[in-house]
């Protein structure tokens, strides 16, 4: 990996330098503590910084849209089926390490297994990533993340084209890609010393000490939920808790569940879109003549935990489909986000450990 | 980057529709071929027990078992009215198109049988995935040993592809039991629970060497598989083929997961052994 300095002045020239070939995508300020992504216009090209709370609602769309086109189907006189071909070619600039990581699992799930998911790939692949290190402990980070135990951040190592890296009056630029490193070419960046380096190593030492969950019980939950030692009492318990609203869902960067439906588009034809879609939704499994083989919220939260944590699924995609983002926890009202459910599974296992100790 | 060509996975082919025949009430079966002839002839090479995406245009996709077996000339699939897109295809006439995406699945492995006693148990609908494996294993009868059918449903009029089991009894020399729950005036057979047949005097069911393929509604599913572990049958021996809420067929959508496997990529064809250990019931 390459890696260059620029002054902090430099950012809306990099921002510039992006806008040339991609739209780009940045987090902007809403309303109060709200941000959202956005595209960068010549109108709000001033408002791009580089610490901002990150958003709610995941970068998960610019691969993955909430509603999709798949195909039109014109019904005339004989049927044709025209699949969608749209390529938007886009940077996300200022995506967190988290939603970094979470792309990657996206891509060893949509692209990696036996059918490739061609929508995806073309979104995938003209999609270049500038990833922002947490660093400013008000601001990038808050109590509810835990990349340092999901192991995806403060700092991703991997799976961005450039990443910056705030050292106070100059940005640490890191190229991961050969696309990002192609910028380097650009008077802006200059090459950095041994101090530069070892300001980083500083800087991350310090940042990580802000991390309130900075260790959750993640692996040996693993181990409990793959072992099958999860009573289910336990999981009566969590999804008593669940409201069945799909939030956590809809704000995972690594959900990947979808759903089909087609809807009437112009006079003689209809369109086939898919449309994000959450495991804790009642009719998520439910079949046509009614039969739903997983009934009760508690049965559908125990799919989404055990999807994410269950030895079989992080080794078949050879990545755990949480990245600590800690959205899950915001979200849910019933707060059984990610690392409470971590704790409820080891609390509840540790409590039986020890009433039955010949149990093994 | 280099952008290869991917598949669309997604795509439909447009199929015609060649005739269709009342099987039972709210049951048809729909014959069609492919409107290119390069996808029907891509297409023959599916094996038993695998499934398609169908589509029915404007209404929507849903999944299919496919139950001609690879050696029979036409396509068709046996489709119940049970909910809005079936009811949509149930509407469609001789020359209509829909779509069809697919072979998808793992089917039987039909070849690993050689050599065996196959027993089909099958209640109700649950023939139609079964019917692909059934008629497969007759045109290759010299391959396999004794072959059984325990069929039943609530009705003399809910027993389906009745024509073409009593002539395959005939003419093909394999032995079909029929039970139904309910006997009306028509019916002088046997009358109870599938699991009965096995009991029924006259009746050997070989368990060496054997196995048994189990396809029904849940309830008949439980019982026949405790008649058959009580008659010494073993997990691994024991088929089945599941059912999901489906939407993509290949592994993506993720409403068809039942506990750490993807009904439509890992299966449908499951053996019991693999179902207890899905961490999920079924």
């Amino acid at each position: 990996m390459r890696a260059r300095i620029t002054d902090k002045g430099n950012l809306l020239t990099l921002v510039d330098l992006l806008r040339e070939e991609y739209e780009v995508i940045a987090p902007f300020y809403g309303r109060g503590r709200d941000t959202c992504f956005d595209t960068v216009t010549d109108a709000n090209r001033h408002l791009v910084q580089v610490h901002i709370p990150n958003p709610y609602y995941p970068p998960k769309r610019y691969v993955l849209p909430h509603i999709q086109r798949l195909l039109r189907i014109h019904l005339n006189d004989h049927p044709r089926i025209e699949p969608s071909e749209d390529t938007p070619r886009r940077a996300i600039f200022g995506i967190r390490s988290c939603d970094t990581a979470g792309i990657d699992h996206l891509d060893r799930f949509y692209l990696g297994r036996d059918f490739k998911d061609a929508y995806y790939e073309r979104y995938r692949q003209n999609l270049f990533l500038v990833n922002v290190v947490c660093t400013d402990p008000d601001l990038d980070i808050d109590d509810d993340c835990f990349c340092m135990c999901a192991d995806t951040g403060p700092a991703a190592r991997d799976h961005f084209d450039l990443q910056l890296m705030d050292l106070g009056n100059e940005l640490l630029v890191v190229a991961g890609t050969e696309k990002g490193e192609a910028l380097f070419a650009h008077p802006m960046f200059r090459k950095g010393t041994p101090a530069h380096l070892a300001r980083r190593r500083q800087i991350l030492a310090d940042v990580r000490k802000r991390f309130k969950l900075a260790t959750s019980w993640y692996s040996s939950t693993v181990r409990y939920i793959t072992g099958g030692q999860i009573g289910d009492a336990t999981w009566e318990q969590i999804g008593n808790r669940c409201l069945e609203c799909g939030g956590c869902s809809y704000m995972c960067p690594t959900c990947t569940c979808f759903t089909v439906t087609e809807r009437p588009a112009g006079p003689a034809g209809f369109e086939r879109v898919r449309l994000w879609d959450a495991c804790a939704l009642g009719g998520f499994t439910r079949m046509a003549g009614g039969f739903n083989p997983r009934k009760a919220a508690h049965d559908r939260r125990n799919r989404r935990f055990f999807r994410k944590l269950a030895h079989y699924f992080i080794q078949r995609e050879l990545s755990v489909a949480c990245v600590g983002c800690g959205r899950c926890v915001e979200v849910c009202h019933g707060d059984i986000g990610m690392p409470n459910v971590v704790e409820i599974l080891r609390r509840a296992t540790a409590e039986s450990e020890r009433h039955e100790p010949a149990a093994h | 980057m280099s952008q290869p060509h991917t598949e669309n996975i997604y795509l439909p082919k447009v199929a015609v529709l060649d005739r269709v025949v009342e099987e039972i009430a709210d049951v048809k079966t729909f014959y069609w071929h492919f409107e290119d002839p390069a996808e029907q002839a891509a297409f023959r090479k599916f094996q038993p027990g695998q499934f398609a995406q169908v589509s029915v245009f404007g209404a929507g996709e849903f999944p299919a078992s496919l139950p001609p077996s690879p050696t029979e000339e036409e396509f068709f699939f046996t489709v119940r009215r049970v909910g809005s897109v079936t009811a949509a295809l149930h509407q469609l006439r001789p020359g209509d198109t829909f779509g069809v995406r697919g072979p998808y699945g793992n089917g039987f492995p039909m070849k690993q049988y050689f050599g065996q006693n196959l027993l089909f148990v099958a209640g109700g609908i649950g023939l139609i995935p079964l019917r692909s494996c059934l008629n497969y294993a007759l045109d290759n009868r010299h391959r396999y040993g004794k072959i059984q059918l325990f069929y039943g449903a609530r009705g003399l009029k809910d027993l389906m592809y009745l024509g073409a089991l009593r002539e395959w009894e005939m003419s093909r020399g394999f032995e079909c039991y029929l039970t139904v729950d309910r006997a009306d005036d028509q019916w002088t057979g046997h009358v109870g629970v599938v699991g009965s047949l096995f009991r029924k005097p006259g009746v050997t069911v070989p368990v060496e060497n054997t196995t048994a393929f189990v396809c029904g509604p849940p309830i008949m599913f439980r019982f026949v598989i405790r008649d058959l572990k009580e008659m010494g049958f073993e997990d691994r021996n024991i088929m089945s083929t599941l059912e999901r809420y489906m939407k993509c067929g290949v592994g993506k959508c993720g409403h068809c997961c039942i506990g750490l496997a993807y009904v439509c990529v890992d299966g449908p064809v499951f053996t019991y052994e693999q179902i207890k250990r899905l961490g999920e019931v079924i």
